[in-house]
């Protein structure tokens, strides 16, 4: 090891280093007392020890005191050199050393904490191979400009956020959505900096490199989230405000009285409020973090500590307990064939943009093959031939859309009418029983019929199903043992409510809600006495997540708006997070209660001890930096939650 | 013209002590706003930079017994 090296190593162990000496030190300078008898040598070792623990403790006291401020470290040094002007060696080394150790230990243990964000931050490669001018080249990730292709071989990170535009791989995304399974892309996907390519090559249209990726913006949001303060770290601060002060004048008047003035520094020492005021940011800073690698983005630790009263569920159900993809599942014609009627429905929801109408264009579009179940994993996973066989529709030569009810179009010189039965009774429409008896039995299945009118005349019936996430019922049922009321929301009608809530086994049901209505749900909810989280997509469901106490919205990796509004977002479209989410909040209001708790007793019992002179300057610092320490390390349990 | 600079500090042990490390940033002349987190070791300041230099910054934080590293 040449100097440079030890230089360095020096600089980079300097208060370890300065620790273990001054430990040694002390144990040095105490036995070499005991059991040599050497007075002057041990004293002369002990204010060693003391120095050199003290020199970087007196450097920031005097800087504090320069700024005006009193801080723990003026007051350390203060009790050091009070303890060796009236010849106590031993408790000034001690002191010194122990105050020394725990900072050390207290400082160690909170870089890891930080450090737990800066592993999510590691996972970004430094350089993207890309092709410019023909050419491929390796470029710095962050130098990627928008547009350009990137290459990502297997087994590499992706550099850049983008649109997959040739290839086709598996991509583990835990980093950024903390779902563990790898997800397929290909064409067209988007895929997100961090991620990892597992299977083929992929080249990769950048849409965001550098600090303009949803990793980064994703890290900046968990840092404001950690930086933002909660009500129990506003309430012990506006607290400290007064109990400061008061320790001040109490060490004062003790001194007045006992005229003893290493028993009135020992009171400013162990009354410090270090442990009070460490106990809550700890515990959410870890919490938070936890959250994040799991895919959870919670907005700050006042939304957490509400999160942990939560005792309502209300989920959205179309996307959030179903997976959000509608297929049509039955076809009835009544007075014409079953063909026809989809051809038909299919011409007068071309233009409507809804998902109802998407299904049966996309039924349509791909007849021939008659299957419509399986829906769109099965179409992504035959890239090739479904387009191939789709057929064309054609267009409308007129349409309107009755909000909510339908549709009405006309086509060759027919009136089209394609809705619910609101819509057929407000056009006085007749329905006969044969079509009411298929609609009613279809919806006790849970499945939305829409019916096709051509010219007056009920000439069939569509039904389509939306399946449910295979994960529903258990989420629902991990609420409900956790004690959790769960209600579902939709715009659906009774009877496809009912049948849906009871597939699920949700405890009650909202039916036939417009988006405005839900959100009025939530607020009834509320102020019955329920704390409410609404769980949703974070873009048609925004009014209703602001109005809940917490809202959570599902599969935000790709809509940074959703990230902005909800109170919680989950990365992924994965249900399953939502108890863990709720538990961990749950967990992280009890750890602060556990933290404070103990800061409040440890501070009262060493109060009492010292003014009863049980508790000397030394022991007061050990038990101090004790539960500094002890209150550090349980908040740090909840990384591992 | 106002500038901003960000610094981490992975090793404060204390809340206060990034209190302390804030107060006695805002004292030096030209720095406008100063923002230090205990729980994320996150410093950053807005200055002036005609009046203040940003070299002393990081002199500040180490006098108060903390390793400022870049953001």
């Amino acid at each position: 090891m040449d100097t440079q090296s030890v230089k360095q190593y020096y600089r980079q162990h300097r208060k370890a280093i300065i620790v273990a000496v001054s430990g040694l030190l002390y144990a040095g300078g105490w036995s070499i007392g005991y059991f040599a008898g050497l007075n002057t040598l041990s004293a002369a070792t002990l204010i060693l020890a003391a120095i050199i623990g003290g020199y970087d403790i007196a450097k920031t006291a005097y800087h504090e005191v320069k700024s005006r401020t009193l801080g723990i470290k003026t007051l350390v040094t203060l009790a050091a050199v009070g303890a060796i002007v009236i010849g106590s060696y031993w408790e000034a080394a001690a002191v010194v050393f122990l105050f020394a150790l725990g900072s050390y230990l207290e400082g160690r243990t909170m870089r890891k904490t930080r450090n737990a964000l800066k592993e999510l931050l590691e996972m970004t490669p430094d350089t993207a191979t890309v092709c410019r001018d023909g050419d491929q080249k390796e470029v710095p990730a962050r130098e990627v400009e928008e547009g350009e292709i990137v290459i990502v071989k297997p087994g590499e990170k992706i550099p850049v956020d983008g649109e997959v535009v040739k290839g086709e791989s598996a991509v583990n995304q835990a980093p950024v959505t903390g779902e563990s399974a790898p997800v397929h892309k290909a064409d067209s996907d988007e895929v997100y900096a961090g991620t990892i390519n597992e299977e083929g090559s992929l080249e990769v249209r950048t849409t965001g490199s550098g600090t303009d990726t949803t990793l980064q913006r994703i890290i900046q949001r968990v840092e404001e989230a950690q930086e933002a303060q909660s009500p129990t770290e506003s309430l012990i601060d506006r607290f400290a405000k007064y109990y400061t002060p008061g320790v001040i004048a109490l060490s004062i008047g003790a001194f007045v009285v006992t005229q003893n003035a290493i028993l009135s520094l020992t009171l400013l020492v162990i009354g410090c409020p270090g442990t009070l005021v460490i106990g809550p940011p700890v515990s959410i800073v870890s919490a938070i973090g936890n959250a994040a690698r799991s895919g959870v983005l919670m907005k700050g630790g006042e939304h957490l500590e509400q999160a942990g009263k939560i005792d309502l569920v209300a989920f959205d159900k179309t996307g959030t307990l179903t997976k959000g993809e509608t297929t049509v599942a039955d076809v009835a014609g009544f007075d014409a064939a079953a063909n026809d009627v989809l051809e038909l429905a299919a011409i007068a929801e071309k233009k409507s943009e809804h998902h109802l109408g998407d299904a049966i264009l996309e039924a349509a579009q791909n007849r021939p093959a008659g299957v419509t179940d399986g829906g769109t994993e099965a179409v992504q996973a035959d890239t090739e031939s479904a387009p191939a066989e789709a057929r064309s529709v054609p267009d409308p030569d007129d349409f309107d859309v009755v909000a909510g009810k339908g549709v009405i179009a006309y086509h060759d010189g027919r009136e089209v009418v394609v809705g619910n039965r609101k819509l057929l009774d407000e056009r006085g429409i007749d329905v006969p029983d044969e079509v009411a008896d298929y609609v009613r039995e279809r919806e006790e299945r849970g499945e939305t019929v829409v019916h096709v009118v051509r010219d007056g005349v009920v000439v069939g019936a569509i039904a389509m199903r939306d399946e449910l996430r295979e994960v529903a019922s258990g989420v629902v049922q991990e609420l409900q043992d956790a004690g959790i009321e769960t209600v579902m929301l939709t715009g659906d009608n009774e009877r496809v409510a009912a049948a849906v809530a009871e597939e699920v086994g949700i405890d009650d049901y909202r039916a036939e809600l417009l988006p405005e209505d839900k959100q009025a749900v939530i607020e009834e909810y509320r102020e019955d006495g329920h704390v409410v989280a609404m769980v949703g997509d974070g873009i048609n469901d925004a009014p209703s997540l602001a109005t809940a106490d917490i809202g959570i919205a599902m599969g935000a990796a790709g809509t940074d708006t959703a990230i902005e509004t909800a109170d919680m977002a989950l990365m992924a479209d994965d249900l399953e997070r939502i108890p863990y989410a709720v538990a961990l909040s749950k967990a992280t209001r009890w750890n602060i209660f556990e933290n404070v708790g103990l800061a409040v007793l440890t501070v009262t019992l060493l109060l009492a001890g010292v003014l009863t002179s049980y508790v000397t300057l030394a022991l007061g610092m050990l038990v101090h930096e004790a539960s500094v320490l002890a209150v550090i390390l349980n908040g740090m349990r909840l990384l591992r939650y | 013209m106002s500038e901003t600079t960000q610094f981490r500090v992975m090793d404060f042990d204390c809340p206060s002590c990034a209190s302390t490390v804030e107060r006695a940033l805002s004292n030096q002349e030209g720095v406008e706003d100063v923002e230090v987190h205990y729980s994320t070791g996150r410093v950053e300041i807005d200055y002036d930079d005609n009046v203040a230099d940003p070299a002393t910054f990081e002199q500040t934080i180490e006098n108060q017994g903390y390793t400022p590293q870049p953001a």
